[in-house]
């Protein structure tokens, strides 16, 4: 699985940031870095990334 | 959720023999813009939900979504449900036009990328610490006080204040942003005795900013950034003061109808705020569970393109979907307990700011303003003690009108 960013539509609001901070932060100009993007299936850190997909308040990311 | 209308039908030609599997939605007798139900509308959304995730409204001429899965999705198709009928009345859909607000993917990005451009969280960075000190500084000053109407002095004044200062505006027009603001957003409701009285209101708001320009606004505001934008070629000659109006439009009503509410569900819920006073790692959730407890948006339209099935019953294309976000946010196939308030709870979720493309543009702002109001609720008091919140009914904001702190215990 991979976790894609619509760069155009993200507004830096940084939930996903909060709910899993291993997998992605905003950096210093406020853009959303992601440093983890491939997961194996199986991976303990889906489940944060679906949560970080979840709460994108203008559904910015996604797991494809 | 929603398969396409097609494919149902396909089924239902060859189901004669067993019955057709999408049904008519159910429906309801009520007005949605009633005035008890718009004051108090949980007991009647609780009703609607438990008819079904769509019910037919023919006294509004719309079909409701009133459950949070139902809501969710549609908000995340701009395909199906298009904005281009946000409002419930003819006249303020046609006024709309061309904002982002009224738009539908592809050109709603680029409105969308100009609106925000200095509203995002990213751009508000640098007044981030200025909102926390004015914040900090008017709660000290009430609660030295002892006692004061929270809405006047707080829910209202607050963000009158933040965003004169963002827009770069002063006197005459500050004194208008209060009436200015709730008219914009009271003419969004049908065409019903409020929504005539406001037009004429919103039409002076119009007005302003049609006529605005860069000088009338303080250097180095975001008013100015807007006009400056405009000057670079950024974005379409004349569109400054249309922006602006967005911001003022939709960003001053909802931020007082959500402080009002933070006051309100802290005095009326103790326990919760001292969970709060005790953990300020709580602020972000406390606000989310006051956005998910109490909605600062009644109904919100949509406008369906093609025949869609919700939950197994047709909604056929051209049909005026009202969504109902408050509705949502207390459906118990979604949240456990939904009609307790609980700040440990943080219901990120929630659908009061909408979800998706259209999800709302300034909640960056809004949540600057609201972490900081409870932030400096939670330093300087121990307890608020308050009188019966007082409601007036408008169309669209639901937002608690007088509210008397009778007494405060300082911390």
């Amino acid at each position: 699985m991979r976790i894609v960013i619509d760069r155009p539509r993200c507004e830096g609001h940084g939930l996903c940031e909060e709910i899993a901070p291993d997998l992605m932060h905003l950096d210093d100009e406020g853009e959303l870095i992601l440093d983890v993007e491939e997961l194996s299936e199986g991976s303990p850190e889906l489940a944060d990334a679906g949560a970080a997909v979840r709460v994108c308040p203008v559904a910015a990311l996604t797991l494809a | 959720m929603f398969q396409y209308a097609q494919y149902e039908l396909d089924l239902c030609e060859w189901s004669h023999f067993t019955g057709c599997m999408t049904s008519t939605p159910a429906s309801s007798a009520i007005d949605l813009f009633a005035d008890e139900i718009l004051t108090d509308p949980y007991p009647t959304y609780s009703e609607l939900r438990d008819l079904g995730a769509v019910v037919h409204l023919p006294a509004n001429d719309v079909y409701a979504l009133t459950r949070y899965d139902a809501i969710r999705d549609a908000l995340a198709d701009p395909g199906t449900f298009s904005s281009r009928t946000i409002g419930f009345n003819p006249m303020v859909n046609e006024a709309l036009q061309g904002t982002s607000l009224a738009s539908d993917p592809p050109i709603h990005a680029e409105l969308r990328a100009t609106l925000t451009e200095n509203l995002s969280p990213r751009a508000l960075r640098g007044i981030r610490d200025r909102i926390q000190t004015k914040a900090d500084a008017l709660v000290a000053d009430l609660v030295a006080r002892g006692s004061f109407e929270a809405i006047d002095a707080l829910a209202r004044v607050f963000p009158l204040a933040v965003v004169a200062d963002l827009i770069g505006f002063t006197g005459e027009v500050r004194d208008n942003m209060l009436r200015w603001g709730q008219a914009a957003m009271e003419v969004i409701g049908p065409m019903n005795q409020r929504t005539a009285e406001n037009f004429p209101i919103a039409g002076e708001l119009y007005g302003w900013c049609t006529g605005v320009r860069a000088e009338d606004l303080a250097p180095g505001s975001v008013g100015r950034r807007i006009f400056d934008a405009a000057d670079r070629g950024a974005i379409p000659p004349g569109t400054a003061g249309h922006i602006i109006h967005q911001y003022l439009g939709a960003g001053v009503d909802t931020t007082i109808a959500a402080l009002g509410n933070i006051v309100a569900l802290f005095s009326a819920f103790p326990d919760q705020f001292d969970l709060v006073r005790r953990d300020s790692a709580l602020v972000p959730a406390a606000f989310n569970e006051i956005l998910r407890f109490w909605a600062p948006v009644h109904a919100w339209g949509r406008l369906v393109t093609r025949d869609v099935i919700i939950d197994g019953s047709l909604v056929p294309a051209g049909s005026q979907v009202a969504i109902l976000f408050g509705a949502g946010n207390r459906d118990p196939r979604h949240y456990e307990n939904p009609d307790a308030f609980l700040v440990e709870r943080n219901p990120v979720d929630h659908l009061s700011f909408g979800y998706g493309p259209h999800g709302c543009a300034g909640q960056g702002l809004a949540r600057l303003e609201a972490h900081a109001v409870i932030g400096a609720l939670a330093v300087h008091a121990q307890r608020l003690v308050a009188a019966d919140p007082v409601r007036l009914p408008s169309n669209i904001t639901r937002s608690i009108n007088t509210l008397e702190i009778l007494k405060v215990v300082p911390a």
